[in-house]
């Protein structure tokens, strides 16, 4: 039996896809049974991050619809088996979905995976109310920035207010050089503000653009802080207890000796 | 930086996390309680027309009205300065 998993954020470009395709394959990687689906309709996106995008045939309103059949619309992941990706579709709007329509889906999900992540449309419109209609459990993305956090603050409210219980928090896109000199919001400040529980923290990372641009996850690459970031997150969700690694700022040696007698920064 | 503004520094002198923190922390509150600015001014105007029945005018520009978010409940703290009372009463 699957654990619905919703990924949101309130406001856009703040990583969700990203972490939803990240997220999918670690815990693929890990053995389980994974799909993700793209609920952005009308916005596909996690099909081309994946790179998946030149497999789809149908999509999910094909399945709502009844034209395709849930096996048919599941396209398997390039590496893993166990991972597979429901499309949205792209020339629908939101409005082509229920709620009622997508804990029907999320449900038949359930039987077949271990896990099903949904990755949201920004907002908090009826396509953000369509992804976590099914979901057990809402994590939500944010960046260190007052725009986003501001969101953030709208979507921990209305996840309260649809009794999904306590969502988790991930923020994404920090510069530890910018923290360090007081020009970037903390995760300590970002969780003070917001007061929900922290599942990972994703350090700014040049590698998540490039993994990208050629369709795939960043997790693979073992030199990668943000790929590392996500395999911690997915091992997190999997309830194991893994410390929260310590985003710091690639400094040379000298800076890091000259900083163990000097000032300490938090 | 001299030691007066380290003492008293104003939003100029701080950090920009440090000022995106503490606008976060008024505006999350206030979205919360759905106040908005227009109810905040009518909320000063309100708070001194019925302290104007106990004491001396107070000017409704002068009161700070902040909602902050606490770990059991959250507050208003209301900052209403008065004006001085005669000394010769």
């Amino acid at each position: 039996m699957a654990r619905i998993i919703t990924i949101t954020s309130g406001k856009g470009g703040v990583g969700k896809t990203t972490t939803t395709a990240n997220l999918g394959t670690a815990l693929a990687m890990q053995g389980a049974k994974v799909a993700v689906i793209d609920a952005d309709i009308g916005l596909r996106n996690l099909d081309v991050v994946m790179g998946l995008e030149n497999r789809i045939v149908y999509d999910l309103v094909d399945v709502v619809e009844g034209r395709a059949r849930l096996r048919q619309a599941l396209i398997k992941d390039k590496r893993l088996p166990e991972l597979c990706l429901m499309p949205a579709a792209q020339t629908r709007d939101k409005d082509a979905v229920s709620p009622a329509q997508m804990i029907e889906l999320t449900n038949q999900l359930r039987q077949e995976f271990d896990y099903v992540l949904i990755d949201s449309p920004a907002g908090i419109e009826g396509g953000f109310r369509n992804a976590i209609a099914g979901a057990d459990e809402v994590v939500i993305v944010t960046t260190p920035e007052v725009s986003a956090v501001r969101d953030a603050d709208r979507i921990v409210g209305l996840v309260e207010a649809a009794e999904k219980g306590p969502p988790s928090l991930i923020v994404n896109r920090i510069k530890p050089k910018l923290v360090n000199r007081g020009e970037m919001l903390s995760v300590d400040d970002v969780l003070e503000l917001l007061a929900i529980n922290l599942i990972g923290i994703v350090p700014d990372d040049e590698t998540i653009v490039t993994s990208t641009n050629r369709g795939e996850a960043v997790v693979y690459d073992q030199g990668s802080l943000a790929g590392r970031a996500f395999l911690n997150i997915a091992r997190r969700l999997a309830g194991e207890d893994v410390p929260f690694m310590a985003i710091t700022d690639q400094q040379s040696v000298f800076e890091r000796l000259f900083g163990m007698f000097g000032r300490r920064r938090s | 930086m001299g030691l007066f503004d380290s003492l008293f520094g104003t939003r100029r002198d701080q950090r920009s996390a440090q000022v995106a923190k503490e606008r976060l922390a008024t505006v999350l509150v206030d979205d919360r309680y759905k106040l908005t600015p227009e109810m905040k001014e009518q909320m000063k105007l309100d708070i001194a027309e019925v302290l104007a029945r106990y004491l001396p005018a107070i000017d409704p520009d002068q009161i700070e009205v902040t909602l902050l978010r606490g770990e059991a409940s959250d507050h208003l703290k209301a900052d209403i300065p008065l004006r001085r009372a005669q000394s010769d009463l």
